[in-house]
C-alpha cells in the first residue's frame, strides 16, 4: 500500500534526523513553540488517525513513539542542554539512563531460581513475594531460612546482604 | 456488523453510551436507568444476576454477591489492597493462580476479570435493547492510574464479555472529551475526578482539536466509598454505644450500615441534616422491635470526610507539579464522579484552583459518553478503512445538559427534587427521608436524592419514562436542552486522519485543519529545519473543527529491577502513549541460555516498593562466555497503557523470545478459554430487556 510504504519511508529517515528535525523547529525555539509541533506531528503520525488500516497504524505507530522521545527530551530544560551537548558531538539519540562507559547491568536473577534445592527454593519464594509486598523485614526472616540450606550458596548469601542493606536504608 | 460503545466500569456503577445520529447519550435499560449497580450476585438456580437485581442480593446472600471488584481487580493477593479488603466484604476472597486474587461463590472460583465481564455483558445486553442493535465493540473506561495490570485485567474482562475492546480510555481524559473545547483556541483543563473508589486528577492542554494530557495522577484507594466507611464506622459506635449492639462483627449487618451511611452521604449534599431509622437492625428485645435512629448533620460529615477530601489535593499538587502547572493557570476544572456531588468537594475544589469548578454534565454519565465519543471516533475511521461509504455521518454531538441543580448553590429545598423510580419499586429500606413528595414523580428534573431508603439509586435526568414495563424503548429519548457537541461539524468535512489507500502519500489532514506542514512522509530526505514561523496558527474560525485527537499519557515510571534492589526506570510517568524505550540486556555467567527481569511500575526509588507486574524471560539464548550475548528489549507502553515487550539478539539481530509472566493474570489461550466457558455456562438473568 502506497501509503505504508511513504510511512516507512519516512520512519526510516527519522534514524538520520534530530530530534530538532523530527518535530521541525528551530534550534532554539522555546517551549511554547515544541509543544504546538508535537501537536502537528501527532495530528499527522498519531496512529489513532490511521484506524482501519491496520499495516499503517503499525508503522504510525513507531513514527509517533520517535516524536514522543523528541519531544520529552527538547520539552524539558535540563534533558534538553544535555541533547544539545550530545548534538554538538554529532548524537542524534540520547539515553538519559544508561551511562556509555559502564559495562551492561548483570541480570537480575530471582531468588527462587538462585536458589538450588527444594526447601531454600521455598524460603526463597516467599521472600521474593515478601520483598514485593514491601515487608523487607519478613522477607529478611525467609531468606536466612533459605541461606541456612544452603551455606555454601554465595549469590544467595549476596542478596541477603543486600537485603540487609536495603533494610537499614529504611527509614526508621 | 454491530456498534460500538463507551461502557464506563465503575466501582459502584456501570454506565453505556453510545453515538447516535450524532447524539452521545447514556443507554438506559428497559426502565430507563441509566446506572447499572455493578454487582454480581449467583443465584442457586444457577443464573447470574448483575446490576439492581444483585444490589438487592445484597442484603440477603451476601456470600455470594459480589461487589467493588474494581479496587481488587489486578492487584496481587499480597498487596496490602487486598490484605485490606479480606475479611471486610461479605464474600469470599482466595489466592488465586500466579499470586493473583480469585473469588469464591456458590462452590467455584473466579477471577476477577471474570466478575467484571459478568457486569460488562450485562451493559453489553442493555446497550443492545437500547440501540436494537448487536453491540461488539467498545471503549471501556479505567482511572487514570491504573497500572498495566489492572489495565490488562479490564481488557481481559471485555473480552470475556464477548466485546472488541477498541481502547482501555482513562476517566479524565473521556471526561474532558466529552466536555469538548468550550470555544477557546488554547484551554488548560482540570479534570477533578472523584468516584467511588478511586480518585484520579487530570492536567491537559486542549489546542485546536489535539487534546494533550500533560499529566495525571490518582490515587486508586480513595473514593466515595471511603466516606461512606466513615459514616457506617460511626453508625456502629452509635449502635455499641445505645444499644450495646456489635455491628461490626457481623459483616452482613455492617454492610447494611455501609448502605444507609451512603444514604446519609446523599441525602446531606442537599440537606443539612438527615435521620436514618431502622428497627430490623438491632435484635429485637422481649418481642419487642427495636428502633434505632441516627442523626448526623453537614457540618459533621463534612468534618468526618475532611481529612478524605484534603488527600485529594495533595495527589492534585502531585500532577499540577509534574505538570509544570499553577493552580491558577488551569483555566477549567471539571468534576467528574458521583462522589464531587458533595458540596465540600465543589467548595475545596475552588479553594485550591481559585476559581470554580465546571459541572455541566452529569457527573455519573460524563465519563461514559466520552468513551462513546472516542468509540465513534475509532469505529468511524475503521469502517471508513474498510468500506468506504456507509454510515460515515455520524455528528458528534452530545448531551449536555445544565444541571438543575448547581452543586455549589444549596439553598433549593428538596421537596423540589422528585425521587424518580422510587414509587414504582416497593421502598426496601427504612424510613425513606420526607423528600419523597408526591406529586414529585410526576416531574423531570435532575434527582440527586436516593431513592427511598437504603437502596436503590436512580438518577434520571430526562424525563421520567412512565412506560409500562415491556413496552418498547423510545430510542432517542426527548431530551432536556441538548447542546450540539462542539465537534459536531467533524462530520461535514472530508473524512479527518486515515489516508485514502490510493493517495501517493499518506498523512494528510483534512484541508482546513491542516498546520502549515509539508508533506514530510513524501520528501523524507534529510533537510534543513525549516523556520516554524506559524504562517496561519490555527485554521479558520469557523471552519468545521476536525475531529479531536487524544494524546494520553501512562500514569506510572516503568522501571526494571538491577543490582541492589533499585530500579531502572525505562519509561517515565506522564510520557504520551505509545511509547518504547529498549534496554540491552547481557549474560553473568558463561552459557547462559536464558535471562530473567523483574518489571514493575511506580514512583519509588526501591524496586521492591513499587508494584511488581511480572517477570519477563528471555530464553533460547545462544550459548556464549558471560557477557558476550546481549539481547535488546524493546518495552513498549501502547495506546491502552498497556505492556508488550519484545527482544532481539543484539548480535545475531533475531528476535528471542520475550515472555512477560504477569503477577496473577491469565496468560495462557487455555486459561482464557476456560473462562470464556464459564461465561457461558452461567446464563445472565436478564429483567425483562425490552423487544
Amino acid at each position: 500500500m502506497a501509503g505504508t510504504d511513504a510511512l516507512k519511508v519516512f520512519l526510516e529517515s527519522l534514524g538520520r534526523k534530530s530530534y530538532y528535525e523530527i518535530l521541525r523547529v528551530q534550534r532554539d525555539a522555546p517551549a511554547a513553540v515544541i509543544q504546538a509541533a508535537f501537536h502537528d506531528f501527532s495530528l499527522l503520525y498519531h496512529p489513532d488517525r490511521y484506524v482501519g488500516a491496520p499495516s499503517e497504524v503499525a508503522v504510525a505507530s513507531e513514527i509517533f513513539k520517535r516524536g514522543v522521545e523528541a519531544y520529552r527530551c527538547l520539552s524539558r530544560g535540563p534533558m534538553r542542554d544535555r541533547y544539545d551537548r550530545a548534538l554538538a558531538r554529532g548524537k542524534l539519540r540520547i539515553d538519559r539512563s544508561r551511562p556509555s562507559t559502564a559495562p551492561p547491568p548483570p541480570p537480575v536473577r530471582t531468588l527462587e531460581t538462585i536458589a538450588r534445592t527444594a526447601r531454600a527454593k521455598q524460603f526463597a519464594v516467599k521472600a521474593e513475594r515478601l520483598i514485593s509486598a514491601g515487608k523487607l523485614d519478613d522477607a529478611r526472616v525467609q531468606l536466612v531460612s533459605a541461606c541456612q540450606c544452603e551455606p555454601d550458596n554465595e549469590e544467595l548469601a549476596d542478596r541477603l546482604q543486600a537485603l540487609y542493606e536495603a533494610l537499614a536504608l529504611e527509614p526508621g | 456488523m454491530g456498534a460500538a460503545v463507551g461502557i464506563d466500569l465503575g466501582t459502584t456503577n456501570t454506565v453505556a453510551a453510545a453515538v447516535s445520529d450524532g447524539v452521545a447519550s447514556p443507554l438506559p435499560d428497559g426502565e430507563g436507568r441509566r446506572l447499572l449497580p455493578s454487582v454480581v450476585s449467583f443465584h442457586p438456580s444457577g443464573s447470574v444476576l448483575v446490576g439492581r437485581g444483585a444490589l438487592e442480593r445484597r442484603l440477603i446472600d451476601g456470600p455470594n454477591t459480589i461487589y467493588s471488584v474494581k479496587r481488587l481487580i489486578g492487584r496481587a493477593w499480597a498487596s496490602p489492597e487486598v490484605e485490606q479488603a479480606r475479611g471486610k466484604l461479605p464474600f469470599e476472597l482466595r489466592e488465586g493462580p500466579k499470586g493473583g486474587v480469585v473469588v469464591a461463590a456458590r462452590g467455584e472460583t473466579y477471577s476477577l476479570p471474570e466478575i467484571s465481564a459478568f457486569v460488562l455483558r450485562q451493559a453489553k445486553a442493555l446497550a443492545e435493547a437500547a440501540l436494537g442493535q448487536p453491540v461488539d465493540r467498545a471503549v471501556i473506561t479505567v482511572p487514570a492510574n491504573f497500572n498495566d495490570l489492572q489495565r490488562a485485567a479490564t481488557k481481559t474482562a471485555g473480552r470475556l464479555a464477548g466485546l472488541e475492546v477498541l481502547r482501555i480510555l482513562n476517566e479524565p481524559t473521556a471526561a474532558a472529551l466529552a466536555y469538548g473545547p468550550q470555544g477557546k483556541e488554547q484551554e488548560r483543563i482540570a479534570v477533578y475526578d472523584l468516584g467511588g473508589g478511586t480518585f484520579d486528577i487530570t492536567v491537559l492542554d486542549l489546542s485546536g482539536s489535539v487534546f494533550e494530557v500533560l499529566a495525571t495522577a490518582g490515587d486508586t484507594a480513595l473514593g466515595g466509598d471511603d466516606v461512606d466507611l466513615l459514616v457506617a464506622e460511626r453508625m456502629a459506635d452509635d449502635l455499641l454505644k445505645n444499644h450495646r449492639f456489635d455491628a461490626r462483627a457481623q459483616p452482613l449487618v455492617f454492610g447494611r450500615l455501609r448502605m444507609l451511611a451512603e444514604d446519609m452521604k446523599r441525602e446531606l449534599s442537599t440537606r443539612d441534616e438527615h435521620v436514618v431509622i431502622a428497627d430490623d437492625l438491632v435484635p429485637a428485645e422481649r418481642g419487642k422491635t427495636v428502633e434505632w435512629r441516627f442523626r448526623m448533620t453537614r457540618p459533621e460529615l463534612e468534618w468526618a470526610s475532611l481529612a478524605l477530601v484534603e488527600r485529594t489535593f495533595r495527589v492534585a499538587q502531585q500532577a499540577l507539579d509534574a505538570a509544570g502547572v499553577q493552580p491558577k493557570d488551569v483555566d477549567r476544572i471539571l468534576l467528574v464522579g458521583g462522589a464531587t456531588r458533595m458540596p465540600m468537594v465543589a467548595r475545596k475544589v475552588e479553594q485550591f484552583f481559585g476559581r470554580p469548578p465546571m459541572v455541566r454534565i452529569n457527573p455519573d454519565e460524563v465519563v461514559a459518553l466520552g468513551a462513546s465519543i472516542q468509540a465513534a471516533l475509532l469505529d468511524r475511521a475503521r469502517q471508513r478503512g474498510a468500506a468506504p461509504m456507509e454510515h460515515p455521518r455520524i455528528a458528534e454531538t452530545s448531551v449536555v445538559q445544565p444541571l438543575p441543580e448547581d452543586p455549589m448553590s444549596l439553598g433549593e429545598p428538596p421537596i423540589e427534587l422528585p425521587i424518580v423510580g422510587v414509587g414504582a419499586r416497593p421502598s426496601p429500606g427504612p424510613g425513606p427521608g420526607p423528600a419523597a413528595a408526591p406529586a414529585a414523580a410526576a416531574r423531570p428534573a435532575a434527582d440527586f436524592l436516593p431513592g427511598g431508603g437504603a437502596k436503590p439509586l436512580v438518577f434520571e435526568l430526562g424525563p421520567a419514562p412512565q412506560r409500562v414495563p415491556g413496552a418498547p424503548p423510545p430510542p432517542p429519548r426527548p431530551r432536556l436542552p441538548t447542546m450540539p457537541f462542539p465537534y459536531e461539524a467533524a462530520s461535514d468535512p472530508p473524512p479527518p486522519p486515515a489516508p485514502a489507500p490510493a493517495a501517493p502519500r499518506a498523512p494528510s489532514l483534512p484541508p482546513q485543519a491542516a498546520p502549515p506542514p509539508r508533506p514530510a512522509a513524501a520528501a523524507p530526505s534529510a533537510s534543513p529545519v525549516p523556520d516554524r514561523a506559524p504562517v496561519a496558527p490555527e485554521p479558520i474560525r469557523p471552519a468545521p473543527r476536525p475531529a479531536p485527537l487524544l494524546i494520553d499519557v501512562t500514569p506510572l515510571s516503568l522501571s526494571v529491577e538491577t543490582v541492589g534492589g533499585f530500579g531502572d526506570v525505562l519509561i517515565e510517568a506522564n510520557t504520551p502513549v505509545p511509547c518504547d524505550r529498549t534496554r540491552t540486556f547481557a549474560t553473568a555467567s558463561d552459557d547462559q541460555t536464558s535471562v530473567q527481569v523483574r518489571v514493575a511500575q511506580g514512583e519509588l526509588k526501591r524496586f521492591a516498593e513499587n508494584t511488581l507486574l511480572g517477570e519477563l524471560e528471555l530464553t533460547g539464548l545462544t550459548p556464549a562466555p558471560r557477557g558476550q550475548t546481549r539481547v535488546a528489549v524493546t518495552f513498549e507502553i501502547d495506546a491502552d497503557g498497556i505492556l508488550n515487550v519484545r527482544a532481539r539478539d543484539v548480535k545475531t539481530g533475531h528476535e528471542t523470545a520475550a515472555r512477560m509472566q504477569l503477577v496473577g493474570a491469565p496468560t495462557d489461550a487455555g486459561d482464557l478459554d476456560a473462562m470464556r466457558a464459564r461465561q457461558a455456562a452461567h446464563p445472565l438473568a436478564l429483567p425483562e430487556a425490552p423487544r
